[in-house]
């Protein structure tokens, strides 16, 4: 299986950040090829809803920057983990931003879905995901139950299929298996 | 801005002092923001619905104001929150679970919460003519009243506003015929062909797991 993992914590130094690299240990460990893009990394310029993604360069984002990457792992992956810690209520703005820049990945054409009224996919096969949260400092049950809901209201307009939302309270090898066995 | 715009002329026209506007997106007015904050006695945040949370931009402005959760632990004061969430969306249910992280955030600033005004359809709005939103307007200069008056919003007020909070199944199945005609894909459809990309609206560009590279999903109108 190939894994991406969006790891959205923006301190190298944290603990945080070594978690989310042993957990891509524990992922690749039964053999699964998984790829961590560290998004404090990157370039990502945000997306400032121009919508040129839809109607100038569909597919892809106008601004020339690493949200391509990002896309490009997304959609190479059979899962897609995203990993942050929850400050102030939810993830980081850092993993928010580059989720923003995937809205190339749907159509602008709207669909009846579920009973709700969704974007059309623009691609067949889109990845399982999974949700990784970091208690940061100050969350509580429920900061980490809204940041839950929101990401997998993310997870269901951008065709994602939702498989795990984990706390990072064990293991980083725990909840790589928890995640595999429900992937 | 059109909303924000209504929103502060009811303010005005209630009495309440002249706001001082800040885009987020403008760094110098990022800065500005997270100090005015400090400072204001109200603060009306707006934001689109995207990705269906708050933009990556506003969550870094909510990173920026930490150091006012210890402030209002230790006593201090923060000002009154009120939020406005636009989304492309028809229903209303698309901003709710948004709405309820909002709602948590004026807790966890120890900000009395004035509410949150959502609306859908936001992209209809943009593209039709201001005179054809009379009442979209009159609702929120009634909302902007509201704020300045009472510091908060009216429930009945927020419910009228928000619109249609689900489509019954009966519009649903008018809904998936409706959106798979030339005429609901319009707007988009005009704009693609002023960019010469018309040809390329059915673009895949990325590999896809498990599918041939860029298969595109076919267009059910064909």
């Amino acid at each position: 299986m190939r894994i991406t993992i969006l790891n959205g914590e923006p301190d190298p130094g944290s603990s945080f950040h070594r978690y989310v690299h042993e957990l891509a240990v524990g992922l690749a460990d039964p053999g699964h090829r998984v790829l961590t893009l560290d998004l404090g990394g990157l370039d990502l310029k945000g997306c400032s809803g121009c919508f040129g993604c839809w109607v100038k360069t569909p597919g892809r984002c106008v601004k020339g920057d690493d949200s391509g990457r990002v896309c490009a792992a997304v959609m190479e992956a059979d899962l897609l983990v995203a990993a942050s810690r929850v400050t102030m209520g939810f993830t980081s703005s850092r993993l928010k931003r580059a989720a923003d820049q995937m809205i190339p990945l749907v159509h602008p054409y709207l669909e009846w879905e579920g009973g709700e009224v969704h974007h059309r996919p623009r691609y067949s096969n889109y990845p399982g995901f999974a949700l990784v949260l970091g208690p940061g400092s100050g969350a509580d049950a429920e900061d980490l139950e809204i940041s839950a809901g929101l990401w997998m209201r993310l997870a269901r307009n951008l065709k994602f299929r939702p498989v795990l939302t984990a706390v990072a309270d064990r293991s980083a090898v725990e909840v790589a298996l928890a995640i595999l066995a429900a992937a | 801005m059109k909303m924000l715009s209504r929103l502060a002329e009811g303010w005005v026209s209630a009495g309440g002092a002249a706001p001082e506007p800040l885009h987020l997106a403008h760094p110098a007015d990022f800065d500005r923001a997270v100090a005015a904050f400090a400072r204001a006695e109200v603060v009306l945040l707006g934001m689109p619905l995207y990705t269906d949370a708050m933009p990556g931009l506003v969550m870094a402005f909510i990173e920026a104001l930490a150091p006012r959760v210890a402030v209002a632990a230790a006593g201090g004061r923060n000002p009154v929150l009120a939020f406005l969430v636009q989304s492309g969306f028809p229903e209303a249910l698309h901003s709710r679970p948004l709405e309820r992280f909002l709602e948590k955030l004026a807790r966890r600033l120890g900000s009395p919460y004035a509410g949150t005004i959502v609306r859908g359809g936001g992209e209809a709005l943009r593209m039709r003519p201001d005179a054809s939103s009379q009442r979209l307007w009159a609702q929120l200069r009634t909302l902007g009243g509201q704020l300045a008056r009472d510091r908060r919003f009216g429930a009945p007020e927020l419910k009228a506003i928000a619109g249609i909070e689900r489509f019954s199944p009966v519009t649903g199945a008018l809904l998936s015929v409706a959106f798979r005609l030339p005429l609901a894909q319009f707007p988009w459809n005009r704009q693609l062909k002023q960019n010469g990309a018309w040809d390329r609206r059915f673009a895949a560009p990325y590999r896809c797991n498990g599918s041939t590279p860029g298969e595109p999903v076919p267009d059910p109108r064909r």
